[in-house]
C-alpha cells in the first residue's frame, strides 16, 4: 500500500491549493453581498418561476440500469485478468452471465425504458388544418364571370 | 522484464523515498497547472484559426499568457454566494470536481524506457518509474476517480438553487454515468490483452509497436475516444452547459475562484483523458529508440508521450470546432443502444479469440464464426427491441 | 524484504475509523437529506480506505466504483428528482424513530462484534507493504504462462483448503476465487441483476 502514498500526497497538495486560492480571493476581494448580487443569476433577468420540483423518472431509471451494468463490469474485470488460466470453461461461464444480463437489457429497451425521443403528440386531425384546404379551395373568388375561359 | 510495481515504494520507506515522492508530486502538480494553461490558450487559438479569427494575441508572445491573465483576474473578482444556495454543498462542489482531476493523472506513466529497458529511471539515486504512483489496480483507480468526479457536477447544480444549473447537472449526471459504462467496457479489451490492471504493466506490454490500438482492433479505441469526450462533457457532448438553453449549465451561479476551479478541473480532465488514451491504446512512452543511454531513458520516451498527448489535445479541439451538438435523445441512444452493446460484444469476441488461440484443441476459425454469429444475433435482438419500443410509442400517440 | 507498516498503518486506521464513526453519526442526525447522503459517501469512502490498508485493493476500488460511483449517485438522483428542498427538513426524524434507531444499533453492534470475534479469535492483521515481496513477484512474472498457471492452480488449491494466502485482496486472488470456488453464486448474481432490471421495467412501463 506504499503505492498509495503519492496519491495521498497529491490529494493533500490539491486540497491545499484549493484552500489557498479561496483564502487569496477572500483577501484580494472580500465579498460585499447586496440583495441584487445574491439573487440567483440564472440568465440575468429576475426569474418568474421556481426551480422545478420534479423530474422525469427516466433519469432515475438511467441511474438504476447503470448500477446493474456497473456490477456486471466489475465482474468482467477479474475475468479479463485471469482468463488465461480459466480457459474455455471460464469463457462459457462468463458468456452465460453476460447473456442473462443482456437479455433483460433487451427486454428493458423493448419496453421503452431508454427512449428519450421528442415526445410530440400527434395532432388531432382537425378539418381546419386539412391538407386539402389551400388557397384554391378556401378563398371564394368573385367577379370572375366571363374571364374563366380566357385565363 | 518490467517490475510489477514501482520499485521506489516497494521496499522500506525512508527519508530518501519520501523526498522523491514529494519531488514527483510537486512536479506533477506544476505540470498539470502549466498543461491547463497551455491547453486553454491552445484551444482558443486553434478555434480562432479554424474560424478565421485571430484568437488571443495580447498577453505575452502569441497571447500565450492569456490564461494566466484570466486566472489572475478571477482572483480579484467577488465571490458570490446566491441566496437560495445550500451553502455547505455549494462550497464543497468545486473541491469535489478539482481533486479527482488531479488524482487521475497520478497513474499515467509519462516517460521511462519500456522498449529496451524496464521503464525505470534513476532519480536521486533511487530506481523508480516516471509516474507519480503505480497502484496494481491503476486502471480501475482511473475509473473510480472519474465516477467520483460526477459528484462535483451533480452537487454544484443542485446546490445553486436555480433552475438552469439544476437542469444542467441532472443532464450531466445521467450522461456521465451512461458513458462511464461504455468507457469501462472498452477498457476491458485492453485489460484482456495486457493481463494486468496496472498502467505501467499495460505500457510495458505495448513495447515494440504492440500497441493496443491495433491489437484490440480499433473498435475499443473508437468507443473509448467517443465516450471519453462525453465523459469530459466536451463538444459535441456539451449538453451539460449548452449555452443556448442553459446559460452556463451547472456552474451558472459560480463566480470568481470557485468558477476558476471548475474551469481548471474541466481542462485538467481533458489533458488527463488524452494521457489515459495514450497510455491505454498508443503505448504511452513507447516509440523508436536510438542514441546514447541518457537519450533513451529520459528524453525520447517522454518526447513520444507528449507528442501523442498533443495529438489528442488537438483532436479534442478539432471535435469542438467541427461537430454540432448532439440532441439529448441521440446522446442517450448512442451511449446505451450502440456503444455499450458494441463494447460488450467486442470484448466477448476478443476473449473467445484469445482463449482459442491459447488452446490447441479449439478451432480458432470456429470460435470466430460462432462469436460473430452470436454478436449479430445479439444485435438483431436489440434491433427488434428498438423496433417494438418504437411501435409502442406510435400506438400510444407519441411519435418521432 | 518484508516491510511492516504497523505503526503508520495503525495511526491511519485510527484516523479513518474516527472519521467513519463521526460521519456515520452525522448521517442519521443531520436534518438535510442531501447532507446525509454526502456523509454516507464519507462513510463508504472511509471503508474503502480501510480496504486499502488491508491490501484488499480490488475490493477497495469496487467499493468506490459501485457504492460511491453508482449507488449513492442513485440515492442523490432519487432525492433530486422527487423532492429536494434546499435546507432542513424538520419531519425527517422524531422521537419514536430515535428509540427504534437505538434498539437497531444495539442489535447490529451485538451481531457484528459476535461475528468478528467468532471468526478471527486472536488472529492479527499484518500490515505488510504490498508486494513487500518484490522478488517473489518478479520470479512469478518471469515464469512462462504454463508455469504461472500451475502456480495459480496451486495457490487456488491451497485457498480451497482455507490456508492463509497473504494478501487476499489482490485482483488475481479475487478473480480466481470468483471463477473457481464461487462460480455458482457468481451466476446467481446475474439472476439478482435480472430482478433489479425487472424493477426498472416496472418503473418504465407506461401503464
Amino acid at each position: 500500500m506504499g503505492q498509495y502514498l503519492p496519491i495521498f500526497a497529491l490529494l493533500v497538495l490539491a486540497s491545499l491549493f484549493a484552500a489557498v486560492s479561496f483564502a487569496a480571493s477572500r483577501l484580494l476581494n472580500p465579498p460585499h453581498p447586496t440583495p441584487a448580487k445574491t439573487v440567483p443569476y440564472e440568465c440575468g433577468i429576475i426569474d418568474a418561476k421556481e426551480p422545478p420540483e420534479r423530474f422525469p423518472v427516466k433519469f432515475f431509471l438511467v441511474a438504476m440500469i447503470f448500477i446493474v451494468f456497473d456490477i456486471e463490469i466489475i465482474f468482467l474485470y477479474p475475468f479479463a485478468v485471469v482468463y488465461r488460466s480459466l480457459g474455455l470453461f471460464g469463457l462459457v461461464a462468463l458468456a452465460i452471465f453476460a447473456a442473462l444480463v443482456f437479455e433483460s437489457f433487451v427486454y428493458l429497451i423493448s419496453n421503452g425504458a431508454l427512449d428519450w425521443g421528442p415526445a410530440k403528440h400527434l395532432r388531432r386531425r382537425s378539418p381546419m388544418v386539412d391538407s386539402l384546404r389551400t388557397a384554391d379551395t378556401t378563398v371564394k373568388r368573385v367577379g370572375t364571370d366571363g374571364r374563366e375561359a380566357a385565363a | 522484464m518490467t517490475p510489477l510495481v514501482d520499485p521506489l515504494l516497494s521496499g522500506p520507506i525512508g527519508l530518501q523515498e519520501i523526498l522523491v515522492v514529494v519531488f514527483k508530486v510537486v512536479v506533477a502538480f506544476a505540470f498539470l497547472m502549466v498543461a491547463v494553461m497551455f491547453m486553454v490558450w491552445f484551444e482558443r487559438k486553434l478555434i480562432g484559426d479554424m474560424q478565421n479569427r485571430i484568437g488571443p494575441n495580447r498577453a505575452g508572445p502569441w497571447g500565450i499568457l492569456q490564461t494566466l491573465a484570466d486566472g489572475v483576474k478571477l482572483f480579484f473578482k467577488e465571490d458570490l454566494l446566491p441566496d437560495n444556495a445550500d451553502r455547505f454543498v455549494f462550497k464543497l462542489a468545486p473541491y469535489l470536481a478539482l481533486i479527482p482531476a488531479f488524482l487521475i493523472f497520478t497513474v499515467v506513466p509519462v516517460g521511462g524506457n519500456y522498449s529496451t529497458g524496464d521503464g525505470t529511471v534513476s532519480l536521486f539515486g533511487e530506481e523508480t518509474l516516471l509516474q507519480v504512483a503505480d497502484p496494481p489496480v491503476g486502471v480501475l483507480f482511473v475509473l473510480a476517480m472519474s465516477s467520483v468526479a460526477v459528484y462535483g457536477v451533480m452537487l454544484a447544480g443542485w446546490s445553486s438553487g436555480s433552475k438552469y444549473p439544476l437542469l444542467g447537472s441532472v443532464r450531466a449526471t445521467a450522461q456521465m454515468i451512461s458513458y462511464e459504462a461504455a468507457l469501462s467496457l472498452s477498457v476491458l479489451s485492453v485489460i484482456l490483452l495486457s493481463g494486468t490492471l496496472s498502467t505501467s504493466g499495460i505500457v510495458a506490454e505495448q513495447s515494440q509497436w504492440n500497441w493496443n490500438l491495433w491489437l484490440t482492433g480499433f473498435i475499443p479505441f473508437a468507443i473509448f475516444l467517443i465516450s471519453g469526450t462525453a465523459e469530459l462533457n466536451r463538444p459535441p457532448f456539451d449538453l451539460v452547459e449548452a449555452e443556448q438553453e442553459l446559460v452556463g449549465g451547472f456552474h451558472t451561479e459560480y463566480s470568481a475562484v470557485r468558477f476558476a476551479l471548475f474551469f481548471l478541473a474541466e481542462f485538467m480532465n481533458t489533458v488527463t483523458m488524452s494521457a489515459i488514451i495514450v497510455t491505454l491504446f498508443l503505448g504511452g512512452p513507447n516509440g523508436p529508440m536510438f542514441g546514447p543511454e541518457w537519450l533513451q531513458s529520459w528524453v525520447l520516451p517522454s518526447l513520444w508521450f507528449f507528442l501523442k498527448l498533443f495529438v489528442f489535445l488537438f483532436v479534442f479541439v478539432w471535435f469542438r470546432a467541427t461537430l454540432p451538438r448532439f440532441r439529448y435523445d441521440q446522446l442517450m441512444d448512442m451511449g446505451w443502444k450502440l456503444l455499450i452493446p458494441a463494447a460488450l460484444g467486442w470484448f466477448l469476441i476478443l476473449a473467445g479469440i484469445q482463449v482459442a488461440s491459447d488452446n490447441d484443441d479449439i478451432n480458432l476459425a470456429l470460435v470466430v464464426i460462432v462469436g460473430v454469429a452470436i454478436f449479430f444475433a445479439g444485435m438483431g435482438l436489440l434491433m427488434l427491441a428498438m423496433r417494438s419500443s418504437r411501435r409502442q410509442r406510435q400506438l400510444s400517440g407519441v411519435t418521432d | 524484504m518484508e516491510t511492516t507498516f504497523d505503526l503508520p498503518a495503525n495511526i491511519a486506521f485510527g484516523v479513518i475509523a474516527v472519521a467513519i464513526i463521526v460521519a456515520a453519526i452525522r448521517v442519521v442526525t443531520t436534518r438535510n437529506i442531501v447532507h446525509a447522503a454526502l456523509w454516507l459517501v464519507v462513510v463508504l469512502g472511509g471503508v474503502g480506505a480501510i480496504y486499502i490498508l488491508l491490501q484488499a485493493e480490488f475490493v477497495a476500488v469496487v467499493q468506490y466504483l459501485v457504492y460511491i460511483g453508482a449507488i449513492v449517485v442513485l440515492f442523490l438522483f432519487g432525492i433530486m428528482l422527487t423532492r429536494a428542498p434546499l435546507g432542513e427538513m424538520l419531519d425527517l426524524t422524531n422521537r419514536t424513530m430515535r428509540v427504534g434507531a437505538i434498539i437497531t444499533a444495539v442489535i447490529l453492534v451485538t451481531i457484528m462484534v459476535f461475528s468478528v470475534v467468532d471468526s478471527f479469535r486472536d488472529e492479527e492483521v499484518d500490515f505488510i507493504a504490498y508486494s513487500g515481496d518484490v522478488a517473489a513477484a518478479q520470479t512469478f512474472a518471469d515464469l512462462s504462462a504454463e508455469e504461472q498457471e500451475t502456480v495459480l492452480d496451486e495457490v487456488a488449491a491451497i485457498g480451497a483448503e482455507g490456508t492463509d494466502l497473504g494478501p487476499v485482496g489482490r485482483t488475481e486472488t479475487v478473480s480466481d476465487s470468483i471463477f473457481r470456488d464461487y462460480l455458482i453464486p457468481f451466476e446467481v448474481i446475474s439472476a439478482l441483476l435480472l430482478a433489479a432490471l425487472i424493477g426498472a421495467i416496472v418503473i418504465a412501463r407506461r401503464d
